[in-house]
Parts: C-alpha cells; sequence; structure tokens
C-alpha cells in the first residue's frame, strides 16, 4: 500500500476524545521535556484503537519523548500525527514516520502560534476589551471572551479534523493560510487601536486634572523615552513606580 | 465579612490560575476577565473589571515566547481585586485610589510569587519521569493518572502565588493605606496615566512593526485631536 | 548594514527568533547557514511559513551562504544569520562571514554534553570550536532572548568538568 492512500478509519468517538483532551495538554509541563507527557496524553485514545499488547506499549514509548508547540497548534498537528501512526499501523510504507513528522514540524508551528495568538490575537481583542473596560461596562470581558475564543475553538476544532484527513498535507494546507501575515496585521491594528485608547485615557486624565488638552501631546515623548528603557531592559515594575513618582511631582506642582 | 472576601478570591485565584496554563486557556486568567470574575465573586465586579483592565494594559505586550514565564498577570489582577474590595470595606471608602494602591502593591508580591509555578513546573519533571517508568514496566493505564496529576501541582501553585500576595499585600494596604490614601487624594488622574504610558511602551519596545512608532503616533494624535474638538 | 545578529540555536527558525530577536534587532532578513536544510524538505518549508512576508529568508548550505556575503548587495540587508551548531558557525567565519558577535540561544541535549544553563548544553567539540572562534576575535555570548541578561561564555563553562 502507498502511502497517503490509507483509510481513515478512526470513529469519531476517538476524534471527540482527544479533542477533549487537547485542552489538558499542558497538565504536566515541565521544564525538561515541556509537553511531552501531555501530547501521549492527547494521542493516547488513538493508539489504544490502532494498537494492541506489545505494539501499543512501543507506541507509548516511541510518543514519550521531548514535545513542544503552541497549545493551540497541538490539535492539527497531533491529528495529523495520528493520521501518520493509523498508516504506519496498516503497514503502508511512509517516507517519514510519525515521530519524525513531529519533531520537524512542532517548533514552526510554535512560532507561527506564537505570533498569531499571543502576539497578535490576544493584545487586539484585549485593546478593544479595554474600550468597554474604561467606559465601565462590564461587557469588556465577554467581548474579550468572544474576540479571542472564536478563532481559538475553530482551531481546535477544525485543526484536529483538518490534520488527521490531510495528514502531511497539512503542511500546505498551513503554508497556503499565511497565517504570519494575519498575525502581523492583527499587531498593526492592536498598535492603531492602542493609539486611541491611550488618547482617550489621556485626555480624560487632563480633564479631571483641568489640564488644556494640548498637553496630551507630551504623551508621545514620553512613551518614546520608556521605551527605550524597556529595551535596555528595565523591567516593567520598575518602569511604573518610576513613572508614578514623576507623575506625582508632576501633579504636585501644578 | 472580610474573611469570605479572602476566601472566596483564593477559590478564584486556584481556577483562573488552572486556566492559565494546565487547563483550558480559555484566557479566562487574563487580567481583564480574572479581575472582573473575582470582582463577581466578591461582590463588587466594577471593582474587579478596574483593577483588571489595568492590570491588562500595563502587560499586553508580554508574551510567554519559548520558555520564558511571562509575570503572573492573573494572581496579580485576582489579589489586586481582592485587596482593593477589602480596603473598600476596611476604610469605608471606594474610588480609584484604593484601586490604584492595590494594584501596586500586588505587583512586586506576584513577581516573588512566580517561584510557586517554577516549582510546579519542576515538580513536574518527576511525573515524566514516572511516566517512562510507568510505560517501560507495561503499565501503560496509569499515563492518564500521572498525567493529570500536573494539575494539582499547578493549582497548588496558583492558590501558593495567591496567598503570597494577599497576606503580606493586606498588612501592607492597612498600614500604609493609614497614611498613603489621605496624603494622595486628589491626584489618581494623574497616577492613572503610568499605565497606559507604560503599557504602550513596553508593547511598542516588543512588536515587530516595522513602522509601530509612526503608526501609534498618527492614531494617538487623531483620537486626541478629534476627542478635543468634538 | 550587513549582520545585526549572529546566532547559534538548533531550533533554528522558532518563537523567539521570531517574536523576540526580530523586533529586537529590526532585522529584515533571516539567514539560515544548515547543511541539511539547503535541499528542499518538509521541515524548511514549515519554516518558511512561518515568517511574514515582510521578512526575507534565506536558506543554505555553509558555503552558499558564505558566498551570498561576499556580494556587496548584501550589506544593505539587516540580517540576522543563523546557524544550528558550534561547529557550523566556526566553518562560516574561516569562510569568510564577518561577525564580529556570536549568540548562544539554544544548543541542545545530547550524548557527551554538558548541561551549562537550561538551554545550552556544551560538549568537548563545541568548547574547542567557540574557543578557535574567540580566538578570531569573535566575542561568545549566551543570551536566551533580549529580556535575558547576557552572560559570558567563558562564565558558563567554568563549572564544566574537565
Amino acid at each position: 500500500m502507498k502511502a497517503g492512500t490509507a483509510r481513515r478509519k478512526l470513529p469519531f468517538r476517538v476524534l471527540a476524545r482527544m479533542l477533549g483532551r487537547s485542552f489538558f495538554l499542558q497538565a504536566s509541563w515541565s521544564f525538561e521535556r515541556m509537553q511531552s507527557l501531555g501530547a501521549l496524553y492527547v494521542l493516547a485514545p488513538a493508539l489504544r484503537f490502532l494498537y494492541r499488547g506489545q505494539d501499543l506499549e512501543e507506541a507509548f514509548r516511541r510518543h514519550l519523548v521531548y514535545f513542544n508547540t503552541h497549545p493551540y497548534m497541538a490539535p492539527p498537528l497531533l491529528g495529523a500525527v495520528t493520521a501518520l501512526e493509523e498508516e504506519q499501523a496498516q503497514g503502508a510504507d511512509c517516507a517519514i514516520s510519525a515521530v519524525e513528522f513531529r519533531d520537524m514540524v512542532m517548533a514552526p508551528l510554535a512560532a507561527i502560534g506564537d505570533a498569531l495568538f499571543w502576539g497578535g490575537l490576544r493584545p487586539l481583542a484585549a485593546v478593544i476589551a479595554l474600550f468597554f473596560a474604561f467606559k465601565g461596562s462590564l461587557l469588556a470581558p465577554l467581548v474579550f471572551l468572544v474576540l479571542f475564543n472564536l478563532p481559538h475553538l475553530w482551531f481546535r476544532c477544525a485543526g484536529l479534523w483538518r490534520g488527521y484527513s490531510r495528514g502531511l498535507r497539512l503542511v500546505e494546507t498551513l503554508q497556503r493560510l499565511r497565517l504570519p501575515d494575519w498575525a502581523l496585521r492583527a499587531k498593526e491594528a492592536t498598535v492603531v487601536l492602542l493609539g486611541g485608547l491611550c488618547a482617550y485615557l489621556t485626555l480624560v486624565c487632563l480633564k479631571q486634572e483641568e489640564i488644556a488638552a494640548g498637553w496630551g501631546l507630551l504623551f508621545f515623548p514620553l512613551v518614546v523615552l520608556l521605551g527605550w528603557l524597556a529595551r535596555k531592559g528595565v523591567s516593567n515594575l520598575l518602569l511604573i513606580l518610576a513613572t508614578l513618582a514623576v507623575l506625582l511631582l508632576a501633579g504636585l506642582i501644578v | 465579612m472580610t474573611l469570605s472576601v479572602f476566601f472566596m478570591g483564593g477559590l478564584a485565584g486556584l481556577l483562573l490560575g488552572l486556566d492559565r496554563t494546565a487547563a483550558g486557556q480559555f484566557m479566562l486568567a487574563r487580567p481583564v476577565v480574572a479581575g472582573p470574575l473575582t470582582g463577581w465573586l466578591v461582590g463588587d465586579p466594577l471593582v474587579g473589571l478596574q483593577v483588571g483592565a489595568l492590570v491588562e494594559l500595563l502587560w499586553l505586550g508580554r508574551l510567554p515566547v519559548g520558555a520564558a514565564i511571562p509575570p503572573d498577570d492573573t494572581q496579580v489582577a485576582v489579589a489586586g481585586t481582592v485587596l482593593a474590595v477589602a480596603a473598600g470595606h476596611y476604610y469605608a471608602l471606594e474610588g480609584m485610589l484604593l484601586i490604584l494602591l492595590s494594584v501596586l502593591v500586588a505587583m512586586p508580591l506576584g513577581k516573588i510569587g512566580q517561584i510557586f509555578d517554577r516549582l510546579a513546573r519542576s515538580r513536574n519533571s518527576r511525573l515524566v519521569r514516572q511516566a517512562e517508568a510507568d510505560v517501560t514496566a507495561g503499565r501503560t493505564a496509569a499515563l492518564e493518572r500521572r498525567h493529570l496529576r500536573g494539575l494539582i501541582h499547578f493549582a497548588a501553585a496558583a492558590l501558593g502565588t495567591y496567598v503570597l500576595i494577599v497576606v503580606p499585600g493586606w498588612l501592607v494596604v492597612r498600614f500604609a493605606g493609614e497614611r498613603l490614601l489621605p496624603a494622595l487624594d486628589g491626584m489618581d488622574g494623574w497616577l492613572l496615566l503610568a499605565f497606559p504610558l507604560v503599557g504602550t511602551a513596553t508593547l511598542l519596545g516588543t512588536i515587530n512593526v516595522s513602522r509601530s512608532l509612526t503608526l501609534f503616533a498618527a492614531s494617538f494624535t487623531t483620537v486626541l485631536l478629534l476627542l478635543w474638538l468634538l | 548594514m550587513g549582520i545585526v545578529l549572529a546566532r547559534i540555536d538548533n531550533r533554528l527558525i522558532h518563537g523567539q527568533v521570531l517574536e523576540a530577536w526580530i523586533p529586537f534587532t529590526h532585522a529584515n532578513c533571516i539567514v539560515v547557514a544548515n547543511d541539511e536544510l539547503a535541499r528542499p524538505s518538509l521541515r524548511r518549508a514549515m519554516m518558511e511559513a512561518a515568517v511574514p512576508r515582510s521578512i526575507k529568508v534565506v536558506i543554505g548550505n555553509v558555503e552558499e551562504i558564505s558566498r551570498l556575503f561576499a556580494n556587496p548587495a548584501f550589506d544593505k540587508e539587516r540580517v540576522l544569520l543563523l546557524f544550528a551548531t558550534s561547529a557550523d558557525a566556526l566553518r562560516a567565519h574561516r569562510r569568510g562571514i564577518g561577525f564580529k558577535e556570536l549568540n548562544l540561544g539554544n544548543m541542545h541535549e545530547g550524548q557527551g554534553k554538558y548541561q551549562l544553563s537550561c538551554t545550552i548544553h556544551l560538549d568537548e567539540e563545541d568548547v574547542k570550536n567557540l574557543s578557535c572562534l574567540e580566538l578570531e576575535g569573535v566575542e561568545i555570548v549566551s543570551r536566551c532572548i533580549p529580556a535575558d541578561r547576557g552572560q559570558h561564555w567563558k562564565k558558563l563553562i567554568r563549572n564544566m568538568p574537565g
């Protein structure tokens, strides 16, 4: 049998269990092996379906090695790994083994996920929610959760399915999606919205202290100065304390 | 009354702390959600919302990249909310000043509390080794149990961090608050500005958008002028 | 501008490089000098897919990359140069890629390697290569992400046996 032509036979309930388990991927995150045990925990229902006895032990041993990727990228990746395992179990001669595939793809997928979810989507959803929060609306957490979790959950559910049904060709799908470019767009949107939010907050503060709004433009050089300090490695905690002290002085003088 | 606030806060800290890494990751652990949720549990969601918003803004740009562990903004938001609500009861006061004080007290303590998270993650190494021994011995059924035991470590770490912020934090709020609160009266507008300043500065410094400074400046000035004129 | 960062990182293009070092150095071009990745492969395809289109990626074996740097057109780019091993870094330096600083990011564990920090594992061979590089005037500092404090590599290997 040729690789890639093997029939996908895993029943739906096994995939559903893998999906459910994927939410606990990082329960045993450790410095040494990171998500190693977690990945095996997600794969276990599929491995139990595919192998018995000695073969099952062998499969478990194979997969209990270093593993680390972005938690939301793990379902598509582990879906594809499952497909490869299934082909191997059916005796297809694969160009690349499931474990090799895992090792190759996890680091780039981690990079894509970090950029897309932690760097792009999360700050974007948070900035939008912050507009609601500073207006005093309790909708803020709801807005954040919906904006963030719709793509998140879609990625997990559709990702696991796509990974499983496409196997090795998951890589092509991911290339086509151009996720890093989407991440960049999200970051740009975050910066623009953050500019608006800061302007709003500055005006509110100036109004409260009864100062002309034109002074708000001073905000900008201050950000540049603080950004320079942050790049030099000064921690946020120190920065906030220093800024508070300076602002207090300013408040006392004015 | 105050005791039940601390207790409910602990419950929130534990559950939200689990969402942070170990289970779910629905981002309930983000300050902008964790704050109001905790506030709702202890009877004042609006205070929680304000605490959460400040903490969120401050750490907007901090990403968990690779093996680096970012500051535990979840417990800072949860404990900050608890401190603010408890202090509100104690001083029979409300307003921004209490919230600012609570967040500022919670931040450095949260930094110390990170050792618990590190501890949990090193403890988990042992689980992986035990799982290896299990698989070698053919005990494949034990795997799930081993893995989920990590949840206990993470839950304990979350609770540990929470207690480490709330207990000394409460003492500071009670003793420093007596003197600081009257002295700072009327300054909260100024102090509030520090959060967008520092949060923006770190975000712009760490984001890989080539024109981030220009984009920010353009949008900031436009909105400022628009709001001013309208 | 030329090389803004030369780094040994066995994971090559990944999150720390893309999310932390690229914004810190304002690099607009990633160059990977690695013999295994020179041929088309899944790993290479995935790595290229992880980089946004606004950043150029050049992947080739050590020789190709060395020749590339001889081209003056390359001086205009802000290059982030990645190696997987200390041996590759030494070879590249001897072939004329003139980096003056070398960053040690991730060097993974293996047979005969000693763990010297969370992410850095070295063996005798690595130490020899790095010493050669240092003799040739390269300053070697271990620093995982920009937010970390850099540490001179001699300080790291003090507690290495032998």
